[in-house]
This record gives C-alpha cells, structure tokens and sequence, in this order.
C-alpha cells in the first residue's frame, strides 16, 4: 500500500464509520454503534502505523509527501486542493490521534452503554476523529482551517451532547463561538498571508517564506500573531480560556478525548506546523511563547482551588498545553511534541479514572463529598494513581521526561528564555499539588457513603433522583434541576471500571503508557526515537534543534526531582496529616482564594465588556432603531410623500392596496400592449 | 445541442396557464412538472455550456421594439448559468412543497400561474441581455408577489404588500427611469439602443452617470433588501406563504446582486469606482446591523429574514471590492444562500408545525427529542448558513474576504465580525429550538416522507457544493473578470494620473 493511500484510508476509516452509523440510526444496536465506531478507529490506527511504516521506508530528506484529490478552488490564481501533506509531523499526530481515540471509544462503549443517545453519540465521536485528522493531515492552510473548524463543531455538538441541559446547552455555544472567533484569526491570519505570498499550500509556504519577507517584518509578524489567535482559542490560552472548563459538560470520555488528549493539542501542532514562519517572526514566536508561561501558571493556580473533580482536570490540561504552547514558540520542538504525547496517555487516563468515581458517586462531580474510595475502587485507584504520577512529573513517569525535555530546551536557548524556564518549574510545584489534592482528597479518609455502597454492594451509588450537578450548589443534590434519564439526559446507570471491562481495558494500556513512555525519549541522549523521528519535519530550523548543555540537562533533572518530591511531601502534609491546613492557609489569603476561584475573573471581563455590549446593541437596535428610523421616519416618511402625492389623485383613491395594485399594472399592460402593437 | 433559451424562458408561464385552464385539482401537479421540465432543462445547460470557451452563449436576439430599439435578447454566460440552475431548483422545491406538504389554500390555479409568471420574470431578469428587458422583467418579478401575499399572505397582509410596495415602487421607477436615460443619452439625438453590449461602448459623462448608478443602486438594494432600506421585510417576510417565501428570500434578492454585476458595473463604470466605498460601507453595515438583529428577534423567519440582510451585505462587499476573486466569491454565496436560506425557509415551516403552529423561538425547545434526523439535516444547514469552513458557503466567503483584502484591508476586517456574529444568531436558531427542555407547546415527530422529498434535495446539493465548490466557481472566473474591467480600467487610470500628480 501507497503512503498516500494508507494516508487518505486514516481519513476514510471515521468519516465512514460516522456514516454508517448516522444513516442507519435506530436500526442499529447501541452495542452495534459502539462496535462500529470503534472498529473504524481501530482501523485508522492501522492505516496510520501503515504510513509510519511507508515513510520511514523514504530516505529522510524525501519524508514530506503530497498528495491531492481535486481542485476544491482554482480561479484567479487562488488554487486550493484538496490534498493532504504527508510528513513525521502529521503522521506523529494520526499515531497519537487514532491510538488514543480507539482507547477512547472502548472505554465509552462501556461507559455510554446506558445512554438513550448512544447512537447519536458514537457517530458524533467518529466525526470528531476524522475532523482532528482532517486537521493535522491537511496540505494547505485553507483545509487545515476546514478540519480546525469541523473540530470546533463537534467540540460543540459533543459538549451540548446531554441538549436537554440549559446548563450543557449553553457551554457548547460558548465553546462554539469563543472557536469561531480563533478561525477568523486563522482566516485573517491565512489571507495576510497570501496577500504577500499568494500561495496556501504548505511547500511553497515554506519555501517562499523567507524571499517574501524581511525577517520579523510587520505584515508577517501580524499574520502570526492572527494565527496564533486561532492557536490559543482552540488550546483554551489566556484569553480565549474560558470555554474549557465549561466543556466538561459534555460525557466524561468526551472530555479525556477530546478536552484532554486531542482537540486542545491542535494549537501546538499549527505552532508546530508553521515553525518555519514563526522563526521567521521571531516577535510573534515570543507572543506565543510568553503566553503559554501565563496561562501555564494561571491555570495551574485555578486547580488548586476547584472543587469540582473534572474541573480541576480541565485546569491542569489548560495548564499542560500552556507548557506545550510555550514550548513549541520556543523552538522546543521535540520536548513540545514529547510533552503532547504523554500528556495525551495520561490525561486521558487520568479523565477516565475521574469518570470511573463521578460514576460510582452517582454522578455527583464535586471533592467535597469524596473520600476514601482506595479500597472501594482499586483498579481505578491505581489508574489514578499512574496518570497522577506521570502528570506531576514524579522521577523516571513518563511526565517526568517529557517536561524536563521540553524546559531544558527552553532554558538552552538562554537570555530573557530563562524566565519562561523558571515559570515552568513554579508551575511544576502547582501541578504536583493540584494533582495530589485531588487524589488524596477522592482516594485518602474515610469512604464517604457512596464509596460505602460501592464496597458494599458492588454497584454504583444510585441517586433517588437524577439531577445536573451543574445547576444548583455542586455539593447538595437535593438544591439540583431533576432530569429523566431519557435521550437528552444522561442515562440511567452509571457505569464504574471495576464492573465494566470495557472500560478497564481501556485504561490498561494508557496506565502503562503513562508510566513508561518516558523510554522513547531518555536524557543525555541515552534514546532519541522522538527526536530523529521527527528531525526531517524541523530540518530547516534555525535554532538548535537538539541542544548539547548536558550541564543544564542534569540540573533540570535535578531540580525537577526536588521539585516533585518535594512538594508531594508537602501535598502529604497538608492533606493527609493535617487535613485543617487548606482550611487555614484560604483564610490567611481570602484575597487570593477568591481571586482563583473565580478564575481570574475572566468571565466577569467578558461579560462587561464584550458579551452585555453586544447585547445592548442588539436591544438597542431592535427596540429603538428598527422601530424609530426605519419604520417610523423611513417608511412614516415614505408613506407621508406618497399620501401628499395622492390627495391630488384622490378622486381614483379608494384606499386598498388592490385598487393601486390594479392601477399600475393596467397602466403598464396598457405601455406594454401599445408597444407591442406598435413592434408588430 | 441546441438549447432555446425562449423555451426555458417562457415554459413556466404556460405552465401557470395550463394549470388556469385544466381542471384545478391538477394544478399543482402541473407546476411541478413545469418547474421540473425547467430544471431538467438548466440541468442540460449546466452540462452543455462550454466552460473552456465561456463568454455569452445560446444567444437570442430579435429587434422588439424598434422604435425606441429594445431587443429582445436573451442570453447565458458564466454570470447567470449557475443562478438559472439554482432559480430552478428552488421553484422546484416550492412547487413540491406546496403539492406535499402544504394544506389546500384554495384557488391553486391561481397560485400555480401567479408563481409561474414570477419563475418566468425571474429568469427573464438573468437572461435578459438588454437592459429595458431588464428592467421590465425586474419590475415584473414583483407583481405576482402582490398578488401572492394579498390573497395567501398572513393576518398583516395589507400592511405588508403596502410597505413592500411602497419601498419597490420608489427603486423600479427610479431604475426606470435611469435606464431610459441611459438609453436617450448613449443614442445622442439618434436611435436609442438598449443593448448591453452596445451601451457599455459608449459611456455616459460621469454626472450623469453618478446619478444613474446611484438609481440602480437603489433599487437594487430595496430589492436585497440592504440596511437601512430593509423597512419592507420584517411584515413581508411574516405575512409570504411558505412556498412564496422560500422564492423570494432565495432567489429575488439573487436577482439584485446579479444586477450589479451584469448593469451597473459595466454600463456605470466610473461611477461604481467613485462610489465603491459607499457600497461597501452600506455592505459592512448590512452585515453588522443584520446578524445583531437576527439574533435579537424572536420569530424564527426573522432571524432568517435578518440573516439575509448580513449574508447579502457580504455579497455586495465582494462585488464592490472590484477584485476577480471578490466577485467570484460573490457569485458562488449567491448560489451558496438561495439553496440553504431557501432550505431554512422550509425548517422555519417545519419547525411550526412540531410548535403547535407558533414560529416564536420563546415558544420553541427541545424539538431534537423524537426527531433526530431533523436535527441532524436542520445543524448541517445552519453550519452552512454560518458559513462553517467546509461548506460552499465558507468558500464564497473566503473569496469575498480575499477580494476585499486585497482592495480595502479595513472593511475585510470589520466584515469578520460579521462572520462571528453568524456563528452566534444561527447556533441561535437551532440551539434554541432544538435544544433545551421540551417546551409546553412542542410536540415533535420525525422528519416525515413528505417533509423530507423537499428538504433532502436541497440539502443534498448544500453537500454537493461544499466538496465541489470548484463547479460554480469556474464559469464566473471570466464572466466577473469582464464584469469588473471596464471598473478596474478606471481605477488604474485614476491610480496613474495620481502618480502623475504627485510627480509633477
């Protein structure tokens, strides 16, 4: 098999998988809906290891491969194919892609199962798949901003899945529209470019991008900075951040896939992906760069204080991707892209295990109420734990690798890049301690009573009724909107790893990715599978792809592990030992606790200034001006001209419309017939 | 193959008269057939038109009214071929759905050939190669609709048919009488001709031809309607029957934007230069007034009907960028917004009938429980009414962003608003219907037979378009780039003469 044909079939695997299942509808068992969705998943992850195989089979300098179908546009020298671009870059994304997502559709075959909408869902969930791959397999900037904005959409119809909710409703328009505005940054970004350039394809970008501009001219550095926009609204960056938390409406496996592990990544990889421009606009590089340190650090401060289980999840991926972000602008390249990877193992991991004691707490999402579930939930236990691990960067967990890679290429660079250094290790103590809170407030303690029935009984918690904890105080249920269990609402048992095998199979394989995948990329260059697999994607860097500062390779290492152990111990502390000194330490610092919990009051912002004078305008426009100018002076006006006019005709106005109607058309039958008679 | 342009032309009409005459509960079997026969037939010109030699092609041209020198000529080129075929679909689909799914509203003979003559105005308006033929089936158009709203239109008919015709009366006469000036003008005490090709030979002084624009102009964007001379539509758009509404809202407005094209640029070329900016300013602030008031209104038809304000403001950016690739993407989102605003026309209806009759989104919620193949064929037309990347409709937008970059950078970026405005008014539209907790008056049921025969066609070609958008791009290529020269000569000449100022 070709390499382009293995390409294209990674596409045709979802895209037929979501057919399938939306044309047949209701004829099909859930169990078949699942089965077919993850198959095709399946199915596209052979295809995919098809095309790792058929690169590495090209020698290095000739691994960028182009393949197109047809002409979607070819007028007035706007050529834009439907093609996609094959290299190490894009064929690292579908690996991880389609490999986390069959995982992914295993665990919700179980999950889901009792789900009125299942088969809605798994045609959703197929869609997304082959959007995400539409996005990284692209072959120019125009079908990349098609699979960028198919992402968004089934980001929105996935986190609206539950639609009877207002409360799911409203976050995926939100999710939808904060998207939009990052295409439009994609798309201003994009037609900038070819202002200048006139080309979209990725090649001739590349290749043209420094005759076309002075390094760091203006109009290009604007065009990056457009396109990053686009970046930071789909990797929910500051600003454009306040969508994620929101989307964990949507199913849990719907959050692991694709607020986790791959939607949220697209950011990195168009960072990624137009490198060659970024080094080109050094100052719009720097943006992204110190951007990715900000949100970094902020998001990492909102988890320590959320109290929701999933919430928190979503601050700590927010902050991951703010590492990624910063990573990739900084050149670090391998360490980005390494960081992507067992981030996207772990993540996922750890959402699954979330949803695994969401689900055994009748689906109550809040800390407050956990505790104790170490013996009444092993199997996800020891997920947690594994996924915990990796994400605080323990010593020798794949998380640990990853981020010391991606930090020490960081600091290697030197001069003001030693802030973003630094940031990145403040921020390591942050993810260690969110982490560790959240497990020893869910897993440490007493078993709260739902762990109780779980050990008791072997089956989940089951609530007298089903309410939204998004409504509502998140602690109380009884404060909550009650829901039937119908399509619309969730389903009506909720399903835990430890009876559901689907779902443990699924977290098997990404609890030992999350602790050894560390191995394909070892410091010093004891491996560096990662980095030569991808050197031809970056051969044309101008910063030093893999730095030789063995010195500061083994400080970070170092550092890091203080870091980690460290602050676990402290975790520990406070916790466990101690459990009053949380408590204590929020009323020494009101300030700032109310300062983290309402997320830095970025919503509150949007609300004042862009969300309520939008609003406004509308009221405005719709009471007062529609009703004032356009009826009252422009038509009263019309109106008045022609009542003026025809009080000199008022002897044939007799006041109805078809009396005038009437009059018009005879008289222009009348010119009409007249010349007629006369042409004949 | 020989195609006659009179049959296409004329077939409707008889049609409608046919279905006069016979007896009336064949009527509206004979409208369909006519628009099919209509349909097969634009089909056939799709597939025989040649691109690779484009340029006006099947032309008919009799001497009508020699006195005064108006032709009777009739033609296709790459600006109209595309708008014939997809005037045909739409009148297909009205037709279907007023045989399936409409309850009898008596007189159908009636309705049959009042909605035969406006097929035959329609297409008369695109093929018309001389410009009094013009403006006679233009202001033809709109004389069945009267009739249409008097007799089947909504509780404010009077009102409605009052405003519209106040509004169109004041732009046809203005056209009128530009177009008989015009003509006088360019004959200059002979022959007065009325000829397109003719006329665009000889221009008019710029005063005069200021003036004469502007009337076109005018009447065109009554016709769109285009903010803020868009007082007619709020009670025209309630008060139109369904299967008149689909028409109108898809196809009339098509006819004003082709007019631009096809007149005024051509025959007005220093004046559509002088006023480029005014027209795109109109153009942005169509865009911007529109989608905030579409997703402030509570009917359902408005947001529609405002939606349309927003998406023809794009489409008169991308003509008065005076850029090729504007104007292609202008001509694309033509075809692009008859085929879904027409198809969402039909939703609005479809979503009534579930809402116990009420188009109000108050009265709307939870419509998807029980009808998921109507959500799902109702969230693919609103991806393409907001021009999600993917869809036809992003294309024609890209190209129109592209022209406009190229020309006036500042608009374009204003207009992007407009494009996350759309995002928000139509995820509106189908999250507040179909989302949310079942409402008090909704009782939904699936997509039945009837329903879907009309809605599936067309949301088969919105898919077609989107993985081929190339189709209806590639005749328009040249047909713009001939639309807009005499336009893009001016502007250089201006360009250089400034560059000669400054040097001297």
């Amino acid at each position: 098999m070709s390499l382009s044909l293995a390409a294209w079939l990674v596409l045709a695997c979802p895209l037929t998988g979501m057919l399938t299942i939306a044309l047949l509808g209701k004829k099909l068992s859930p169990r078949a809906a699942g089965t077919i969705g993850t198959a095709a998943i399946a199915l596209a992850f052979v295809f995919a290891v098809i095309t790792l195989i058929q690169l590495q089979a090209l020698p290095s300098e000739a691994r960028a491969a182009t393949t197109s179908l047809w002409d979607l546009v070819n007028v007035d020298g706007v050529k834009i194919q439907l093609g996609l671009y094959v290299d190490p870059l894009s064929t690292f994304m579908i690996l991880v892609v389609t490999g986390v997502s069959t995982l992914i559709h295993l665990y919700s075959v179980g999950y889901m199962q009792t789900d009125a909408g299942y088969v809605r869902y798994f045609s959703y969930l197929n869609f997304f798949v082959f959007s995400m791959l539409l996005l990284v397999l692209a072959g120019n900037l125009v079908l990349l901003i098609i699979g960028w904005a198919f992402v968004g959409a089934a980001s929105y119809m996935l986190v609206s899945y539950w639609y009877r909710r207002d409360t799911a409703t409203a976050a995926g328009i939100k999710a939808f529209v904060m998207n939009v505005v990052g295409d439009i940054g994609l798309v201003l970004g994009t037609l900038l470019l070819f202002k200048t350039m006139g080309v979209l394809d990725y090649g001739q970008l590349f290749s043209g991008a420094h005759a076309a501009f002075e390094k760091d001219a203006p109009e290009l550095v604007i065009a990056m900075l457009l396109i990053l926009v686009g970046a930071f609204a789909k990797s929910a960056q500051i600003p454009f951040q306040t969508w994620l938390p929101d989307a964990m409406e949507g199913p849990t496996p719907v959050s692991s896939l694709i607020h986790a592990a791959t939607m949220v990544t697209a950011g990195v990889y168009l960072i990624g992906r137009l490198h060659v421009l970024f080094e080109w606009a050094p100052t719009a590089a720097a943006v992204g760069a110190i951007i990715g340190a900000l949100t970094l650090l902020v998001a990492g401060s909102i988890g320590l204080v959320m109290t929701d289980l999933k919430r928190v999840i979503a601050y700590s991926t927010m902050s991951q991707i703010g590492y990624m972000i910063m990573g990739v602008s900084a050149a670090a390249y391998v360490g980005g892209f390494f960081h992507m990877m067992t981030h996207a193992f772990f993540k996922a991991l750890l959402f699954m295990a979330a949803g695994s004691v969401i689900s055994a707490m009748g689906g109550n999402q809040s800390l407050n109420n956990m505790s104790g579930f170490r013996k009444a939930l092993p199997f996800t236990f020891v997920c947690f734990l594994a996924g915990g691990f990796a994400l605080s960067a323990f010593p020798l967990f794949s998380g640990f690798f990853s981020k010391d890679t991606l930090l020490f290429e960081v600091g290697a660079r030197g001069g003001w890049y030693w802030g973003l250094y630094v940031a990145g290790y403040v921020g390591a103590a942050f993810t260690v301690f969110y982490t560790w809170r959240m497990i020893y407030r869910a897993f440490w303690g007493e078993p709260c009573k739902e762990a109780q029935v779980v050990i008791e009984s072997g089956h989940a918690y089951h609530p007298a009724e089903h309410t939204n904890p998004h409504t509502g105080n998140e602690d109380d249920p009884s404060t909550q909107e009650v829901e039937d269990s119908e399509v619309g609402f969730p389903g009506k048992e909720h399903k835990y790893a430890e009876t559901t095998w689907q779902m443990r199979y699924a977290m098997i394989p990404l609890a030992i990715l999350a602790v050894v995948a560390g191995v394909i990329q070892l410091p010093f260059g004891i491996t560096d599978v990662l980095s030569s697999f991808l050197e031809p994607t970056f051969a044309n860097t101008i910063v030093a792809y893999e730095p030789d500062q063995p010195g500061l390779e083994a400080f970070g290492l170092i550092l890091s592990s203080v870091i980690a152990i460290v602050s676990l111990a402290c975790a520990y502390w406070i916790w466990v030992r101690r459990p009053g000194t949380s408590a204590a330490i929020q009323a020494r610092l009101p300030w700032l606790h109310r300062l983290f919990i309402n997320k830095w009051y970025f919503d509150e912002f949007y609300s004042i200034f862009v969300v309520r004078p939008v609003i406004w305008i509308g009221r405005w426009a719709h009471d007062s001006f529609e009703r004032v100018v356009i009826n009252g002076a422009l038509i009263g006006g019309t109106s008045g001209l022609v009542k003026a006019g025809s009080a000199a005709v008022r002897a044939v106005q007799t006041g109805l419309i078809r009396s005038y109607a009437a009059i018009v058309i005879g008289g222009l039958s009348v010119v009409l017939l007249y010349f007629l008679v006369r042409a004949l | 193959m020989t195609i006659h342009l009179s049959i296409i032309l004329w077939l409707p009409a008889v049609a409608g008269l046919l279905a006069l005459l016979l007896p009336s509960r064949f009527a509206r079997w004979i409208s369909l057939i006519g628009t099919l026969l209509v349909l097969a037939y634009t089909i056939t010109l799709l597939a025989d038109y040649d691109r690779a030699l484009g340029g006006l092609q099947y032309v008919t041209d009799e001497l009508w009214i020699s006195s005064i020198g108006v032709h009777y000529a009739l033609g296709v080129s790459g600006l109209n071929l595309v708008l014939l075929a997809t005037t045909a679909v739409i009148f297909t689909a009205s037709a279907l759905w007023t045989l399936v799914d409409e309850p009898d509203h008596g007189k159908p003979g009636i309705y049959a050939l009042l909605m035969g003559l406006a097929q035959t105005a329609v297409l008369g308006a695109f093929l018309a190669q001389d410009r009094a033929l013009f403006v006679i089936f233009f202001d033809l158009m709109l004389v069945p609709f009267y009739f249409l709203i008097v007799i089947w239109g909504g509780p404010d008919r009077t009102s409605a048919v009052l405003k519209l015709f106040l509004y169109t009366l004041v732009g046809s006469l203005l056209m009128l009488v530009g177009a008989i000036t015009t003509g006088v003008m360019a004959a200059d005490g002979g022959q007065p001709s009325f000829l397109l090709a003719e006329l665009a030979k000889t221009p008019l002084g710029s005063t005069a031809q200021g003036w004469i624009f502007l009337a076109f102009a005018l009447a065109f964007l009554i016709k769109m309607p285009s903010f803020p001379f868009h007082g007619w539509m709020p009670d025209g758009y309630s008060n139109m029957p369904i299967g008149v509404l689909a028409v109108f809202t898809a196809i009339l407005s098509k006819v004003a934007a082709y007019g631009f094209l096809q007149v005024a640029l051509p025959l007005f070329p220093e004046a559509a230069v002088e006023y480029q900016e005014l027209l795109m300013i109109v153009a942005v602030a169509s865009i911007l007034y529109g989608s905030v008031m579409a997703f402030t209104v509570d009917s359902a038809r408005l947001v529609l009907g405002y939606s349309s304000i927003a998406q023809l403001g794009f489409i008169v950016l991308g003509i008065f960028a005076l850029d090729g690739r504007g104007a292609d993407g202008a001509l694309l989102q033509a075809t692009n917004h008859a085929i879904v605003a027409g198809a969402l026309i039909f939703v609005v209806a479809m979503l009534a009938r579930r809402t116990g009759g009420s188009e109000k989104l108050s009265d709307m919620g939870g419509i998807a429980k029980g009808a998921p193949a109507f959500a799902a064929v109702f969230l693919v037309l609103s991806f393409a009414l907001l021009a999600m990347p993917g869809t036809a409709n992003f294309v024609g937008e890209f190209m129109i962003l592209l022209g406009t970059f190229t020309s006036k950078m500042a608009f374009a970026f204003v207009a992007a608003i407009g494009v996350a405005l759309a995002a928000f008014y139509a995820l509106r539209l189908y999250v507040s219907s179909m989302h949310h907790r079942v409402a008090e008056k909704v009782n939904s049921f699936e997509l039945t037979l009837r329903e879907g025969l009309v809605i599936v066609p067309l949301l088969l070609v919105v898919i077609a378009l989107a993985l081929y958008p190339q189709f209806a791009l590639s005749p328009a290529q040249d047909a713009t780039s001939k639309a807009l020269s005499a336009a893009q000569q001016v502007q250089n000449s201006d360009a250089s003469n400034t560059t000669q100022g400054a040097a001297r």
